[in-house]
């Protein structure tokens, strides 16, 4: 894949670990994907060959609301090698409406603004032509 | 059961960017382990190799440690559970001798993680990890502090006093990494540079090289030799807690239940525990298993360290070699480091940081950090005269 964009953090290895294009494929039009298992009815995230509930194939994909709130949060003041040019940078949980947990970087946010349990909702970063990566931001849309 | 032993340590000084490699780190300790107990090489036929950091890309590793020290075991094991690694290996090393697959078992972990490459861990890390620049277990525990300050609070105070305690365990210890062995103030851990907020510098280990051994083998055969032993009499390990609940509350852990079930086969109270010698890869974990093995009440771990004398004088000792946070973490071979330490206090070598009471000991480990959870294994094991 060629890159013509810059990035300033480090891109994602798509597919390095399992096949995750529905993830990405996603992403690229502002939709966030995640894993459900219809045997259980629950969602997962990271994504996983099989169901983390059943072990079996029952899984699709389905796209997530976008919404959650602030599960904790840390600023990183000493960087991960990549990220040197973000410090300090936000990390964050939030736990999504679909009811898992999920890493990323808290953006458009001052740090004396955080709090846990604040409504979030996900920011799509434009990493390359084609890599969207998911951040989230205090929610500013009405809740559906 | 008090039918398998440990009948002898070994451990080499820590230190950083040490030049050395695991293979040489872990010749010194069957050396000193050789020369303490006085079994001969050739006698030791079960071998439970730790994973490190610095070897870990050679996939044949335990076979290899076992060639480059001359053994030809019977039972071998590749332990790879990160800072479960020891007491784990000692847990299956006495199931190995009480099953007959050997008789006399090496327990050993070196590493030289600050002289050697690290490798990737890989997996979901790349796609969904790295991209956010969390800063790996400095990032994943700056989300625990903040996560227990939120529902209990962080008492500072309490965590600067586990700080100073460890740091003045390490004043006394001569393996400690020389680096560490400064007095340290409680002012000076409360005004150390934040990392990943609200975790400080030295709320964390420094990486360092070297590497302990422990050697077991039946009650029968260290009487007949004469060996000091102590037993290994309760143990308990969980690997993902409360996976299955992708929203589980960061600030409990496997210790919950591996705690309780690790006292109840030793027949003991958390109360009964006369040194506690936890994996400590950060101040807070100190705190956390306190409490999830029954110390005291969640959210009461503050009160607790505040109220009890937690040196190797007082009526908790803890970590009296220092622990990792101030005597150094020996890569994956950190989890062998207070192991090691209970039983050098539990044989009387404690020196000028000897504790008065050692009928018993509880050691524990941690090891792996997942995504968006606290860490993968807990265990605990509980040591006997």
């Amino acid at each position: 894949m060629v890159e013509d964009v810059k990035s300033h953090r480090p891109l994602p290895k798509i597919g390095s670990y399992l096949d995750t294009k529905e993830f990405w494929e996603g992403a690229k039009r502002g939709k966030l994907m995640l894993q459900f298992c219809t045997a259980a009815q629950k969602y997962q995230h990271y994504p996983r060959p099989v169901s983390l509930y059943s072990g079996r194939h029952s899984i699709e994909w389905r796209e997530a609301s976008g919404f959650g709130t602030v599960y904790s949060w840390t600023v990183t003041r000493s960087p991960w090698p990549g990220h040197e040019a973000r410090v300090p940078y936000i990390c964050a949980y939030i736990d999504l409406d679909e009811n898992v947990r999920f890493l990323c970087n808290l953006v458009d946010c001052r740090e004396d603004e955080v709090k846990i349990g604040m409504p979030a909702e996900v920011r799509w970063d434009r990493l390359s032509e084609n890599i969207f990566y998911p951040d989230f931001a205090p929610r500013r849309r009405a809740h559906p | 059961m008090k039918d398998v032993a440990i009948v002898g340590y070994a451990e080499t000084k820590i230190d950083v960017r040490t030049g050395r490699t695991s293979y040489e780190l872990a010749g010194d300790a069957l050396d000193e382990i050789l020369s303490r107990t006085k079994v001969e090489k050739s006698e030791i036929d079960g071998l439970s190799v730790s994973e490190t950091m610095s070897e870990s890309a050679n996939p044949f590793w335990a076979q290899y440690m076992a060639d480059m020290l001359g053994m030809s075991p019977t039972w071998l094991e590749l332990m790879g559970l990160g800072g479960v690694s020891s007491i784990g290996g000692v847990a299956r090393a006495a199931m190995a001798i009480r099953s007959g697959m050997c008789s006399i078992a090496l327990i050993l972990a070196s590493d030289a993680q600050s002289s050697g490459q690290t490798p990737e861990q890989g997996a979901q890390r790349h796609e969904f990890q790295y991209p956010t620049g969390l800063r790996g277990p400095v990032g994943a525990f700056g989300m625990i502090m903040r996560r227990y300050d939120h529902l209990y609070g962080l008492k500072d105070e309490a965590l600067a006093r586990l700080a100073v305690t460890q740091r003045g365990h390490a004043l006394l210890n001569e393996n400690a990494c020389p680096r560490l062995r400064k007095p340290l103030s409680e002012n000076d851990y409360l005004s150390s540079k934040l990392v990943s907020d609200p975790l400080r510098v030295l709320d964390s280990v420094m990486v360092c090289d070297g590497a302990n051994a422990v050697l077991l083998m039946s009650a029968d055969e260290a009487a007949k030799r004469g060996l000091k032993a102590v037993y290994p009499t309760g143990y308990a390990e969980l690997t993902h807690y409360n996976l299955t609940e992708p929203m589980a509350e960061i600030t409990d852990s496997g210790f919950l239940e591996a705690g309780p079930r690790a006292l109840k086969q030793a027949g003991l109270e958390a109360s009964d525990i006369q040194s506690f010698h936890p994996y400590d890869d950060f101040i807070i974990a100190i705190m956390l298993q306190l409490e999830h093995i029954g110390f005291c009440a969640q959210g009461k771990g503050a009160d607790f360290v505040l109220n009890k004398d937690m040196t190797f004088k007082g009526d908790l000792p803890l970590n009296t070699g220092g622990g990792q946070i101030s005597a150094g973490q020996p890569g994956l071979a950190g989890g062998g480091l207070n192991l090691v330490e209970a039983v050098r206090q539990m044989f009387g070598d404690g020196g000028a940081r000897q504790i008065k009471r050692t009928q018993n000991a509880m050691v524990t480990g941690i090891g792996g950090i997942p995504y968006a959870r606290n860490w993968c294994s807990s265990a605990v094991m509980i040591l006997e005269q």
